[in-house]
């Protein structure tokens, strides 16, 4: 048997062929697909999600309406630390036990003496006069 | 050198990148097609290819570090691209990819794409009959006609590696024909 020699024989080519115009075409159609230059595509926003949300907001407009008189008849909760003076007063005098006699064993001469430093600067004598006039019991006290 | 690197200046530019895609596709299509279809048999099936290879080398330019030619990294991609092709065709219909390029050299006699007459039916047949790196080596050289040089930039492998793949294929393929 003859051996086959590839380089002996003319060269066997592959026998691929291609359609009609295949690389003109397919040269045209590529370049027409390829995003070359292409400026970025601008953001659509469709209307009907527009209208959507406003509906929302007003839905939620009118929810928060509805709610109002719910919030009003809470009782309103005091969150201050602060407790104002007639409050105080008002609780000393009723609420609790403490005496008058608790009050001033409480105090201390620092206390006192201050207390007495604002009676004597503070007061002058015309308004411990109009006092006086005013409150007629309070001369019976004094006397007393 | 320079030449080519002031042609992937000009595809890289938004001015220039029109022509300079047009002057890369009429120059390279024919060879990476030939290189496609070496793989992959089936016209309609390289043309698919052919399309990804460019899209790929479209979206990969700005990538391109010149280390290779730009030639062989086309080259590169288009036999990757090729590959990957018959291996994800074999995977979808759940056989090997061996398979399906027998199915493919089976389906030749048939295609319209195909003017070949007996001799070079025999000679696919013996092809097919190689190691897959050893296919691609023979191809590259007898039907492509590229330089060692060349294929060994494509491929990676030495020249002498290559020289050598190339001798054991055509002693194959000389026994094939040879008693077939």
């Amino acid at each position: 048997m003859k051996e086959f020699k590839l380089e002996d024989n003319p060269k066997i080519t592959t026998g691929f062929v291609t359609p009609d115009n295949y690389f003109e075409d397919f040269s045209a159609k590529f370049m027409q697909n390829l995003p070359l230059n292409e400026t970025p595509e601008v953001k659509v926003i469709p209307l009907y999600k527009k209208s959507s949300t406003i509906i929302s907001l007003i839905a939620a407009v009118f929810v928060i309406a509805l709610m109002l008189p719910i919030f009003n008849q809470s009782p309103a909760i005091t969150t201050s630390a602060e407790i104002d003076q007639a409050s105080l007063e008002n609780y000393l005098s009723y609420q609790t036990n403490v005496s008058q006699y608790d009050l001033i064993n409480s105090l201390e001469t620092e206390d006192l003496e201050n207390l007495n430093e604002t009676t004597t600067t503070t007061l002058e004598q015309e308004t411990i006069e109009d006092l006086l006039v005013d409150n007629g019991n309070l001369e019976h006290y004094i006397m007393e | 050198m320079q030449e080519e690197e002031e042609f992937i200046k000009q595809l890289l530019d938004s001015k220039t990148q029109n022509v300079a895609f047009q002057k890369l596709l009429s120059t390279y299509q024919k060879p990476l097609y030939n290189h496609i279809r070496n793989i992959v048999l089936n016209h309609d099936d390289t043309d698919d290819v052919l399309q990804n290879t460019f899209v790929k080398i479209f979206q990969n330019l700005k990538n391109f570090k010149g280390e290779s030619k730009l030639f062989s990294w086309m080259y590169r991609i288009a036999a990757n691209e090729a590959i990957s092709f018959l291996n994800q065709k074999a995977k979808k219909s759940g056989i090997s990819s061996q398979i399906i390029q027998d199915k493919a050299l089976d389906n030749l006699r048939a295609d319209v794409y195909f003017d070949g007459n007996e001799i070079q039916l025999k000679l696919q047949q013996a092809i097919a009959t190689l190691p897959e790196k050893q296919q691609l080596v023979f191809k590259m050289k007898y039907f492509e006609e590229l330089k060692y040089e060349e294929i060994s930039e494509i491929l990676g492998t030495s020249v002498g590696a290559l020289k050598a793949s190339y001798h054991h294929a055509v002693k194959k393929i000389e026994s094939f024909l040879t008693t077939d």
